[in-house]
């Protein structure tokens, strides 16, 4: 039986004890003096009460004292403890190896102070019960395999590795950790006739043990015996409620406006209490004041989980950063979440109208300009008639939209080198295309060569013997958004004309993402130099399809012009999980200077190859050991700049949110039964083997302080 | 008819304190009593004949005596010496504990005592009688016999004016004094706080009974030595000798006043075994709250 505090550190504040004699000692106030006539009847009360005053006084001190050690005695939480041994202690010196958790659930924090803490000081304690005569080691149960020191009678070596010990924001195995604890008792020849134990400072989280592997033993001269095991649980048989945001995901979503995305948040409740309006808060942001963008409320069931969708329209294109947060609870590691992502930027597009018409409708840009220029678009489009083309500047253009054009006459070199350096190219047909003359002109831009034109049927038919799209490759980015009924509307598609295509007789071949019911090309893609082109082979206006009208000639073309300017690759980042490589990757020019954590703190180069940057082929690759969102700082020509196309988001091990608890009965008996293990503090709830003296010495202050009233009146 | 708080009398002590010279308290007293007071008891006093002077122009025809006028043919005028009705001894005490005062809007003790004794002769000789003045400390410092005349009041007062609060309390030589130099009954006034070291004080003037006469006692007290309204620790010191104690204030006042009640109780006991009239003075208490009883007192007694 011994007496423990669960605040030991609030232990200083019984110093105050010692207040009303320091007041009495050193600021006592010196008596005012004042001449009266009867001194006489003073000093002879003076000489009856002296004896009943020094009492009084004696007693008012004592009040005082009591009242304050009392209170701050309370504070610290004072318990009897009563542990209960279900194993048999065996006599004489052991050897002994501790295990320390330090994974991601031990930062859950209880009365004030983390699960790590109180791990590190029952190892502290369970250190100093060892006799001289016993060896010891220490297993810190970290994110980097076990490494354990061999058993050593030094225990200011072992209390080192125990203050440099942390909680890592990861997931341990403490299965192997345990093992590992084994055969460094194992390993150590000198130490082979003693008995061998082990103590194992956790929080008993079932996530972190696989009790489906055979328990670890340990060798003795007459062969592998199991070991005593002590568990010491941190959490004093408390559950350990938490809840966690363990899924991100983003996806753009037209329906949020321009550069709008559709964020979908998972959230776990770890707990046997349902959480009926957790509140939710999106904050968009790298720096280090993120605005809070959205705010809302979900419900989580008792021991359930959660999906809430969130709309989020982007102002700008470009990287940007999202965090879902939710109040934080006892392990604050997973109540956020951060995603970095690509937000579409602006495209500047130049499109060339090969048949312009007073009748609006009539005119061949008509139906793009409208798809191009709707709301949600982020494609900026200029309209031009073919004498136009001439007098524009295409550096100033990412992608060109070639309608119907006749001839781009002295343009194509131009056109030609716009593609090579990286721009995009879209080609429709119609009335006015001359396949020969475009071979000429434009024909290492045209993924296939332009044949003969094809008539399917005729508008007047009503669409009777129609062409329609077959054949498409959805997996394509330009066309991955038609899922499900959106697909109708493209395959709905009826095409009276176009113009047959064939494969080209040298040179890259063309990539068909769309053929016609009769087999032909309808829509290719080429590419040249860093450039696309896309060719479609029949018009965009009504004259040879009916596709404009269709409800997927919008957002095709959106993604049309987004894919030719390589806008769609990297629209989805993959996060790192806490503890995994993630690689960085500067461009040409740039050099890492440095990572800054989600903390603030900047990491500068020194300190990333400290702890493990590696460089190789493609870049830097490090495993950053927090969650959140970590943001690059590179230097370019001796500037340095915090570059947002590097920033990544790190996101805890899922396995750390979940903190339910293995059932102590269940880890002994792993360990083999009662006669081998035995779980420290693990039958408070029920068994009562802890007394609280914190409520004792709270009525000792009150009736400490209701004395010093009837004293002092 | 209650006071107006908002026009305090010129007899209550905080007015008095602030008149700086003794003379003007007296007038402000006496002029503030003889409102509220009856006429003199001794009025129709006898007139002794003293001698007779032969007339002068300018003398009152009144006075002639027409008997010796019949004798001897000559007009004589009769002189009388005026009999006084009563022979007053103020004795003050003046020891250093007199000088205390717990508010400085409140008169000393010692300033309590000679308003009280200065308004007293005034009166007393206002009537005809006697007032004389016995200012003790640890000894007798100054005496004026007593005179019924007018004139002999600037002197009682000036004297009065001049005197200060010093040195220990020895009543009884007051009373030897007193013994010595009055030669048929007296009235003795005494004002004192009595903190005599002698505790035989009131035995001493108890012997002035025996002698035939007539005493009275004014107990002059400051209210902090009634309330004892001292709180924290305080170093107090003697004012007449130099004994010093330091007690927290709330600590001993329950003490304190219970032995002062007792003392009270015991002095009044001991005065009225003695046949000693004995008035209790709070320095506090309108000045005519004082004298108008002890003045009703003597018309009573007189009648």
């Amino acid at each position: 039986m011994t007496v423990g505090f669960a605040h030991p550190a609030l232990l200083f504040g019984v110093l105050a004890a010692t207040i009303p004699i320091a007041i009495h000692l050193f600021f006592r106030r010196r008596p005012k003096p004042v001449p009266f006539p009867a001194i006489e009847f003073i000093l002879r009360a003076r000489r009856e009460t002296e004896r009943r005053l020094r009492l009084k006084k004696i007693l008012l001190f004592s009040a005082r004292t009591l009242l304050l050690a009392a209170i701050a005695t309370a504070l610290a939480r004072p318990r009897i403890e009563q542990a209960v041994s279900h194993a048999a202690v065996l006599a004489g010196p052991r050897a002994t190896a501790i295990v320390l958790d330090a994974s991601g659930s031990m930062r859950y924090e209880l009365g004030g102070k983390t699960l790590f803490e109180r791990a590190v000081s029952d190892a502290r304690e369970e250190l100093l019960s060892l006799t001289p005569e016993e060896p010891a080691t220490v297993v810190v149960c970290g994110a980097d395999p076990p490494a354990p020191e061999p058993l050593s009678f030094d225990r200011a070596q072992v209390r080192r590795i125990l203050d440099r010990a942390f909680a890592v924001a990861g997931h341990s195995d403490l299965t192997t950790c345990v093992q590992a604890a084994a055969q460094a008792l194992s390993a150590s020849r000198a130490q082979e006739g003693l008995p061998k134990r082990i103590v194992i400072a956790t929080d008993l989280a079932a996530s972190a043990w696989r009790l489906d592997v055979p328990a670890p033993t340990v060798d003795s001269p007459s062969g592998p015996v199991r070991p005593e095991v002590s568990i010491l649980d941190a959490a004093r048989g408390e559950k350990l409620p938490n809840h966690a945001v363990v899924g991100l995901e983003a996806e753009p979503d037209p329906a949020a406006g321009p550069r709008g995305f559709k964020l979908t948040v998972t959230l776990v409740n770890h707990s046997s209490e349902k959480l009926a309006e957790l509140p939710l808060s999106l904050l968009v942001g790298m720096g280090p004041d993120p605005k809070t963008t959205i705010r809302s409320f979900t419900e989580l069931p008792a021991g359930g989980a959660a999906r809430k969708s969130l709309l989020q329209a982007f102002p700008t294109g470009g990287t940007a950063a999202v965090q879902v947060v939710t109040p934080g609870d006892a392990l604050a590691l997973d109540d956020a979440r951060a995603l970095v992502l690509d937000v579409p930027r602006d495209v500047t597009a130049l499109v060339v109208d090969g048949s312009p018409s007073p009748v609006k409708y009539r005119d061949e840009a008509y139906f793009l300009e409208a798809a191009l220029t709707s709301p949600a678009s982020p494609v900026r489009p200029h309209l031009v008639d073919v004498e136009g083309l001439a007098r524009e500047d295409l550096s100033r253009y990412e992608v060109v939209f070639l309608l119907n054009v006749r001839s781009v006459g002295t343009k194509a070199p131009d056109l030609q080198r716009f593609v090579e350096n990286g721009g995009g190219l879209f080609i429709s047909v119609g009335d006015e295309i001359d396949p020969d003359l475009y071979a000429r002109e434009l024909g290492p831009l045209l993924p296939m060569s332009l044949h003969v034109e094809k008539t399917a049927t005729s508008r007047v038919a009503g669409g009777v013997g129609a062409a329609r799209f077959a054949e498409v490759d959805f997996d394509h980015p330009a066309l991955s958004i038609f899922t499900g009924e959106a697909r109708e509307g493209l395959l709905g598609t009826r095409t009276f004309r176009y113009l047959l295509a064939r494969p080209r007789r040298e040179g890259p071949q063309a990539q068909v993402l769309a053929a016609f019911d009769d087999g032909a090309p309808a829509l290719l893609e080429g590419r040249l130099g860093k450039g696309r082109v896309l060719l479609f082979t029949s018009s965009v206006d009504r004259d040879w399809t009916d596709w404009p009208i269709r409800t997927s000639f919008l957002p095709a073309m959106q993604r049309f012009a987004a894919y030719l300017t390589g806008g769609l690759e990297h629209q989805r980042r993959v996060a790192t999980v806490v503890g995994e490589r993630r690689s960085i990757v500067p461009r040409e020019g740039e050099t890492l200077a440095a990572l800054v954590g989600p903390d603030g703190r900047e990491r500068p180069l020194a300190e990333l190859e400290r702890t493990g940057l590696t460089r190789g082929a493609e870049g830097m690759s490090w495993a950053p050991p927090e969650p959140g969102l970590w943001q690059a700082k590179v230097s370019v020509q001796g500037e340095e700049r915090l570059e947002p196309r590097l920033a990544f988001a790190v996101w805890p091990d899922p396995r750390v949110s979940d903190t339910r608890r293995l059932d102590p009965a269940e880890l002994t008996a792993w360990f083999g039964g009662e006669s081998h293990a035995r779980v420290a503090s693990d039958a408070r709830p029920s068994g009562g083997r802890e007394l609280p003296l914190w409520s004792v010495l709270l009525l000792l202050g009150l009736a400490a302080f209701l004395a010093e009233g009837v004293l002092i009146s | 008819m209650k006071p107006d708080p908002s026009h305090p009398s010129l007899l209550d002590p905080k007015v008095l304190a602030r008149l700086g010279t003794l003379h003007l308290r007296v007038r402000a007293i006496t002029e503030g009593v003889l409102t509220g007071l009856h006429k003199s008891p001794h009025h129709g006093q006898s007139v002794e004949f003293a001698e007779h002077k032969e007339y002068a122009p300018g003398d009152e025809i009144r006075l002639i005596d027409w008997k010796a006028y019949g004798k001897f043919d000559k007009y004589y005028v009769k002189k009388f010496e005026q009999e006084t009705n009563l022979r007053a001894y103020l004795v003050v005490d003046s020891s250093g504990s007199m000088g205390y005062r717990s508010d400085p809007r409140l008169l000393t003790k010692l300033e309590y005592a000679s308003a009280l004794s200065a308004s007293l002769a005034y009166l007393l000789v206002r009537q005809q009688d006697a007032a004389g003045l016995v200012v003790v400390s640890g000894s007798v410092r100054s005496a004026l016999p007593p005179r019924a005349t007018a004139g002999h009041l600037g002197p009682l007062v000036e004297a009065l004016a001049g005197v200060t609060a010093l040195g220990p309390t020895d009543l009884g030589a007051a009373v030897d004094w007193v013994i010595e130099h009055a030669p048929r009954r007296s009235s003795v006034v005494v004002f004192s706080d009595l903190m005599d070291r002698d505790e035989r004080v009131l035995r001493r003037l108890a012997q002035l009974g025996r002698r035939k006469h007539e005493v009275t006692l004014f107990h002059v007290l400051d209210p902090a030595e009634l309330d004892f309204p001292f709180e924290d620790p305080t170093l107090f010191l003697s004012m007449e000798d130099e004994r010093r104690i330091e007690a927290n204030g709330r600590d001993m006042r329950k003490g304190y006043l219970e032995l002062f009640r007792r003392w009270l109780e015991e002095v009044r006991r001991a005065a009225l075994e003695s046949d000693v009239d004995y008035v209790l003075c709070r320095t506090d208490t309108p000045v005519d709250e004082v004298l108008l009883p002890f003045l009703a007192r003597r018309e009573r007694t007189a009648a």
